[in-house]
């Protein structure tokens, strides 16, 4: 059964990523405009961070090298949601807000598996991944990282737990256009802003209030600070490691109950709205 | 060019079963005056709408039933149901032996929905891409799809644009794509939803065609919706009328004339141009020495009516017909207003 499912998952990912590869190539300019740009905006975002880390030689208790491996890392973690929630899976308010769930409720397969696959963008997430994998692989030469099997490991669990807690973010403010599908269509872009524009700073240093909130109720010290921490070796306890991945299932888990409450209310008041724009590029 | 009806009915025969549907909206009410702003920010006014009162819809397999009514009557919000998007606040629903909600994802493997106002093409890829699409996500055999696929490019005429992005395509061809598209996973039933609107007349022509075919080939269960009613009379040996969310009348088209006044027009040609005033019918105007009228044929003889023309003036030629269905449409709905 479970064998199945993974089939019809890489089926599934691989109509997605050849539609989106055709899309991408119908023009080789739209092509070099779309790849490069992305890849140009992304350093951009964390250019800031660099310039500062570059100016004063680090930032706090982290070095240069460091704080390029936070910027990689979350990087990274924004190339992986991008690459996996595209076409407005990841910014859900706006479907939800368009009235576009609709396409995704007569498909034949669960929703889960619809918001899995749909927004499957291998080539355009690249345009993120490669410039992310480019600081990470500098850094630890920086750094002089000799990783092993079980640094990997690790490395893997908390970008999946880092890459789950920001997509569930995301879900659980973009499952209030279930209640308001107007006011609330760009909550979910309004929300991974926020968690963009923070994500590319440490956070030591902040008091413990402001760090407890941006470990709960803006759980942005977990999306790269907190897991990078622990990677970098310079979190105190070696059982800081697991705090990631228990927070991605808590945030995952209050996602998919608020979402699926939400789904329960569109099915009883449906949605009055519907704007063809933004659906299926 | 209708389809036929269908023979005699079991209860397996039965493909839409829906009892007792009610459904009702909330509508905010917002008054403009500022001196009510506190009013609408701590007791905003609210309007219920029912939009379905107490439905109860039978649709045998093979058959083809118009759904219509005015707008606003509840026709969207009943498609809506039946395709499992919406649930009904009481009532119950069985598509193929299925609950549309709680059955979805078998359901809506079986079912095909089209809702004129959207489209099921991805956007900014050609249309052979939302095919290929389909195919995989419905997992349809890739012998059955290009079975499939060949029939419906070639009945609905979609080789020259099925390369096309569908951003670039015209209305009429949209349409044919998503009915294409529509009925690629061969569906038991299909739902309609204003598949016509928008659309030239040749482009209805190739739907209205494709839907019968279909119908009369593969006795796929159609429930369709439309304003035009000269297009349902075309397809549907059946009419349901609805009207502010409760069925007004489930019936054929010669029993809906008849109930609602047998509206007939009687064209005369009289050698005085001047039109003669005739008693039961009710002059539409003049030209050339023809005059048309308009009649109940079931409160007045039309022997009676040219009887008493020829009185006034000698007949040169006669021409009747029946009322266009538009026309008794119109006169329904504007007698449910009233």
């Amino acid at each position: 059964m479970g064998a199945e499912w993974f089939a019809r998952l890489l089926r599934l990912w691989g109509v997605y990523s050849r539609m989106e590869f055709m899309w991408m190539t119908r023009d080789l300019r739209f092509f070099c405009h779309c790849f490069f740009c992305d890849a140009i905006v992304n350093l951009a975002a964390v250019s800031g961070t660099f310039l500062l880390a570059e100016r004063f030689a680090g930032l706090g208790m982290w070095s240069k090298p460091q704080v390029v491996f936070l910027l990689g890392y979350g990087m990274l973690v924004g190339g992986l949601i991008n690459t996996l929630f595209g076409c407005n899976v990841l910014y859900v308010s706006r479907r939800l807000g368009r009235g576009q769930l609709d396409h995704t409720l007569i498909q034949p397969q669960p929703l889960w598996l619809s918001l899995l696959t749909e927004g499957f963008m291998p080539i355009s997430g690249s345009a993120i991944l490669l410039p992310a994998a480019g600081l990470l692989w500098w850094a630890g030469a920086e750094l002089g990282l000799d990783p092993g099997a079980g640094w990997w490991a690790l490395f893997a669990m908390e970008i999946l737990a880092s890459a789950t807690i920001a997509t569930a973010f995301s879900y659980l403010w973009g499952s209030l256009a279930f209640w308001a599908p107007r006011a609330a269509e760009e909550i979910s872009s309004s929300a991974l802003r926020i968690v963009y524009q923070l994500t590319p700073f440490p956070l030591d240093g902040s008091g413990p209030l402001l760090i407890g909130g941006l470990l709960s109720v803006l759980p942005i010290g977990f999306v790269a600070w907190y897991p990078c921490r622990f990677l970098l070796g310079l979190s105190p306890s070696p059982c800081d490691g697991a705090l990631t991945p228990l927070a991605a299932l808590f945030f995952a888990l209050a996602a998919g109950l608020t979402f699926a409450k939400g789904k329960k209310h569109y099915a009883r008041t449906g949605s009055s709205r519907y704007l063809s724009f933004g659906h299926r590029s | 060019m209708r389809a036929p009806a269908p023979p005699g009915t079991s209860v397996s025969d039965i493909a839409v079963d829906a009892r007792g549907l009610c459904k009702t909206f909330c509508q905010r009410q917002r008054s403009e005056k500022l001196s009510q702003v506190f009013a609408n920010l701590f007791r905003p006014q609210v309007r219920l709408v029912a939009a379905l009162r107490q439905i109860d819809l039978q649709v045998r397999r093979g058959e083809i039933v118009a759904y219509a009514g005015p707008n606003g009557a509840g026709k969207s919000t009943t498609v809506k149901i039946l395709s499992g998007i919406l649930a009904p606040d009481a009532g119950q629903v069985r598509v193929l032996g299925l609950d549309p909600i709680a059955d979805r994802v078998e359901y809506v493997g079986r079912i095909g929905v089209v809702f004129g106002q959207r489209t099921e093409l991805w956007w900014d890829h050609p249309v052979a891409a939302s095919f290929e699409w389909k195919r995989v996500v419905w997992e349809i055999p890739r012998p059955r799809y290009e079975h499939m696929l060949g029939q419906v490019r070639e009945l609905l005429g979609l080789d020259e644009f099925f390369h096309s992005l569908t951003r670039e395509l015209s209305l009429g061809q949209r349409m044919r794509a998503d009915l294409g598209l529509a009925l690629l996973h061969e569906p038991e039933v299909l739902f309609l939803d204003e598949p016509t609107i928008g659309v030239d007349v040749l482009a209805k022509r190739h739907i209205l065609e494709f839907i019968l075919e279909l119908n009369r080939t593969r006795r796929v269960t159609v429930m369709l919706t439309s304003h035009d009613m000269d297009e349902l009379e075309q397809l549907a040996g059946r009419i349901v009328l609805i009207d502010r969310g409760q069925l007004a009348f489930d019936g054929d088209f010669d029993q809906l004339r008849r109930r609602f006044a047998d509206r007939r027009r009687l064209r005369l040609q009289t050698r005085s141009s001047e039109a003669p005033q005739l008693q039961g019918a009710q002059l539409l105007g003049s030209e050339g020495g023809w005059h048309e009228y308009r009649f109940d044929a079931g409160r007045t003889e039309i022997v009676a009516l040219l009887e008493e023309a020829r009185s006034h003036s000698p007949i040169l030629d006669v021409e009747t017909h029946r009322a266009p269905i538009d026309e008794v449409i119109a006169d329904i709905y504007q007698q449910w207003r009233q």
